[in-house]
């Protein structure tokens, strides 16, 4: 008798979908990673992407958020375009597509070792005068495009460009010599100033990370403006807070997940 | 900006397609044939394929050594011509001409305007007295753009040699029609994602919305204008990695990032900029002698100051190596020497020395 009740019960279940039964047990296997990765490239996604986690203080939102543009200043040699570069990092590895246009001659080695995922970034290293026409025509399609603009943007280039990244909630991080040279001025200003090369002597040992000092400012910097030390990069090549590892610039530790932060 | 420089095969009688539609199937024998001979072959519109000329040039010793093994490859009547950019090309593979990489505005010069397939803008033109492409790409481009429009000023940047596209010059259901005519599925893999994301295999929207404006992008400059980076074995940056053009069968190969190891790489952090072509530099020590590399892989003096291509001098606070490479020890030697050199304004660079001759390779910026 016992048989027969328990026999009737999951024929019922068959057919009325009681969220105790089977596709509720299976739902709940799927692999735990899986709606982290899925979720950027929906378009109900939210409107963060995500930045490595030693970079997160640099925002008010601890990520980069869609439809903002960001600059990137630094003179040539200290380590603006690591910083830009290490910008499209937990992008591209979280699933989402990223640009760089107008970088001429990019290190996809050192570009690799700041944790791109090289499968999901496109180069445009030499857009000549149709830089501002190729970042227009990116700028929908991808999630995160950096465009390194050669010499100063006229005032029309940067201004269709800020909106069109805001129209298409797209990030828009633009690489410049000097804040001045994006007429427009970024949503965010990231700029690079005193480094420091460490690890390199007169004729000893070799370079090991250059400690770089950034500051931000800009419209949605919230009023702050905040000034914090970096390494860019470490030894391993990543991006590091220096408090972290202030004696030992190994960057152990950069994918320990967002709990590091 | 530079042009492409392209080799366009144009077969006259493959144009228009017949009530038997034999001439769909005749041209992708043509295109499989041509690129049996040189790769990255990419049909235009029926009748019309284009190659990248710069490899199979390199590779056959020269452009007009390329010409003639293509006619006799593609087995039909074909024209054979080389120009730099797209509708420049076109139009030498119609006369069968090589027009010399630079000579684009003087080759474009005495052709009709009716070349550029406006007939509203040529007929207009033609009433205003400019009947050649020489006498409208004179006009200010100001002034075009102003009175006819943005269409046509985009037909104005390819009349004086500025682009090489042009729309409807290339017909977007070209592959389609080709891929009936081979009898395939025509809705099937309509543009070959280069990257499979993990979830069943398939595309995602936000795939197919990136691809439309990598092509989009393509379209504007070029089949190698947008790159995917791939990392590779090798020594040196520039041969650690390769740039690839984004939906090439080798892009399908790219790697997810890690840097393997490999004997005689510098440690990281690499270098972020990677110069394709070297700078010249001096490196001298206080007294202003040359600084060399001896038989022992040791620097013969201190380095104090460095000047990049005739620059003015830099001292140098701090630098590391040389690390001595010794490439290809079986054939012929080349003896060569990394330092790392960081200069007085905290600009680090990699520098490299071979036979008494510096050359500044990457920098770290």
């Amino acid at each position: 008798m016992s048989d027969g009740n328990s026999f009737w019960i999951e024929y019922e279940h068959m057919f009325a979908f009681s969220p105790q039964t089977g596709p509720a047990r299976r739902s709940r296997e799927l692999p735990v990673g899986l709606a982290d990765r899925v979720r950027p490239t929906t378009p109900v996604a939210g409107r963060l992407l995500p930045v490595p986690p030693s970079l997160a203080v640099l925002f008010p939102d601890r990520a980069l958020r869609r439809g903002t543009t960001t600059t990137v200043a630094g003179l040539p040699g200290h380590g603006a375009t690591t910083l830009a570069l290490a910008l499209l990092a937990a992008a591209s590895q979280a699933g989402s597509w990223c640009a760089a246009v107008g970088l001429p001659d990019p290190g996809v080695v050192a570009a690799a070792e700041l944790g791109i995922d090289l499968r999901r970034v496109v180069f445009v290293p030499h857009p000549g005068s149709g830089w501002a026409e190729a970042t227009g025509d990116l700028l929908p399609g991808v999630d995160v495009v950096l465009v390194r603009p050669p010499g100063r943007a006229r005032q029309t280039a940067a201004r269709h460009l800020s909106a069109r990244a805001r129209e298409r909630q797209t990030a828009l991080v633009v690489l410049v010599d000097h804040v001045n040279e994006w007429p427009e001025g970024g949503d965010l200003a990231l700029s690079v100033g005193a480094i420091a090369w460490e690890g390199v002597g007169r004729g000893h040992g070799h370079l090991q990370g250059r400690r770089a000092e950034v500051r931000v400012s800009g419209r949605r910097s919230a009023g702050r403006a905040l000034e914090c030390s970096l390494w860019l990069p470490a030894g391993s090549g990543v991006v590091a807070a220096t408090t972290q590892s202030e004696d030992e610039p190994a960057g152990a530790g950069s994918g320990d997940g967002p709990e590091a932060a | 900006m530079e042009l492409e420089r392209l080799v366009v095969v144009w077969c006259p009688e493959l144009q228009q397609e017949g009530p038997r539609g034999e001439e769909a199937r005749r041209f992708v024998q043509v295109v499989v044939r041509a690129g049996e001979l040189c790769p990255w072959v990419h049909p235009v519109r029926l009748g019309v394929c284009a190659l990248p000329a710069r490899g199979p040039a390199r590779f056959f010793g020269g452009e007009e050594m390329v010409v003639p093994l293509l006619v006799e490859a593609v087995g039909e009547d074909a024209h054979v011509g080389v120009a730099d950019g797209l509708f420049a090309a076109i139009l030498a593979a119609r006369s069968r001409l090589i027009v010399p990489a630079g000579d684009v505005c003087q080759f474009l010069a005495p052709w009709s305007v009716a070349t550029l397939a406006r007939p509203d803008l040529a007929v207009t033109l033609q009433r205003l007295g400019v009947t050649t492409l020489g006498q409208f790409a004179a006009l200010p481009p100001p002034h075009v753009s102003d009175r006819f429009g943005a269409d046509a000023a985009a037909c104005h940047k390819v009349a004086r040699g500025e682009s090489g596209e042009l729309v409807g010059l290339r017909d977007r259901s070209i592959e389609r029609r080709l891929r009936v005519a081979r009898g395939e599925d025509p809705d099937l893999g309509v543009e070959p994602p280069p990257y499979q994301p993990g979830f069943f295999g398939g595309a995602s929207a936000a795939d197919t919305r990136a691809a439309l404006s990598f092509a989009r992008v393509q379209e504007r400059l070029g089949i190698e204008a947008v790159l995917l980076g791939r990392i590779q074995g090798g020594r040196d940056p520039a041969e650690q990695a390769a740039l690839v053009p984004w939906g090439s069968p080798e892009a399908a190969a790219a790697t997810t990032g890690g840097v393997p190891p490999w004997p005689g790489r510098l440690p990281p952090p690499s270098p972020t900029l990677v110069l394709r072509v070297p700078r010249q530099a001096e490196v001298v020590d206080d007294t202003g002698r040359a600084i060399g590399v001896s038989g022992r892989g040791l620097l013969n003096s201190e380095p104090a100051r460095l000047s990049v291509e005739g620059g003015p001098w830099q001292p140098i606070t701090a630098w590391a190596g040389p690390w001595p490479v010794t490439e290809r020890w079986w054939s012929v030697r080349r003896r060569r020497a990394r330092v790392q050199v960081v200069t007085a304004d905290g600009v680090a660079r990699l520098l490299c020395t071979e036979r008494a001759q510096w050359w500044i390779e990457a920098l770290y910026d």
